[in-house]
């Protein structure tokens, strides 16, 4: 029943509901899937035929499989490859040259923290010189 | 005497310690019943017992299986369905 060019659906795991081809029979319990699913190693138990079938080669590539699938009505989107990979090396490197900008910023409230407080340092003293000579005057 | 709406027996009463020793009543709202099959009302695992207000800060994947109608139908239920669907196209 599970032989190649088989569609399926798949019945359990996070790919439930989606529609697949049997591209290699592994075993009499596993065979490998390819279409809407992640191309992987599957059991039997997890799998349910559909009365289609399609003309295919052993292990065929993702990008044939999506073809095949697309001409009978089951529609596959394309798989994103390896490209990924090098654009979040490019990404990781900016993040070290913005830290470097964040400490001047740091600096500078420092800076105005410390004035604020010695102007309240003088308004204390001048506040307690009122207050002695009015005692000094009692 | 507390106060008269803390009076209800619907609040639930937790005994909690002090940072000094000494222990003091709080009450709170009774934990919610399990979510179930809405095909064949098992309790569904994988979902948290929680009260609205915890669920808005938890993760959509820590709130149910991430499965086609994941937290509404059970694992056995789905197959069954899926089966049917299957079967009829
Ligand atoms: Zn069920």
């Amino acid at each position: 029943m599970f032989e190649i060019g088989r569609v399926c659906m798949k019945i359990a795991g996070r790919d439930a509901g989606k529609k697949c081809l049997v591209i290699d029979v592994v075993d009499e319990h596993f065979v490998m899937i390819d279409g809407q699913t992640r191309r992987r190693k599957c059991n039997i138990k997890h799998l349910e035929p559909i009365n289609q079938a399609v003309q295919i080669n052993k292990n065929a590539p993702a990008p044939e499989v999506a073809r095949v699938l697309n001409e009978i009505g089951i529609l596959v989107e394309e798989k994103k490859q390896k490209v990924k990979s090098e654009k979040k090396a490019k990404t990781a490197r900016p993040k070290r040259a913005r830290k470097k900008k964040e400490l001047p910023v740091k600096e500078k409230v420092k800076e105005k923290t410390k004035i604020i407080k010695s102007e309240t340092k003088t308004k204390k003293l001048d506040k307690n010189k009122p207050e002695e000579k009015v005692e000094e005057k009692a | 005497m507390p106060r008269m709406s803390r009076r209800s027996r619907s609040l639930r009463r937790i005994k909690k310690k002090l940072p000094g020793g000494s222990t003091k009543l709080v009450y709170a709202k009774r934990q919610p019943g399990t979510t179930k099959c809405s095909i064949c009302h098992i309790e569904l695992k994988g979902i948290p017992r929680m009260r609205p207000f915890e669920a808005r800060n938890m993760a959509k994947t820590k709130k149910r299986p991430e499965r086609a109608y994941g937290g509404f139908l059970c694992a056995n239920c789905l197959r069954e369905k899926l089966k049917q669907e299957a079967r009829q196209s």
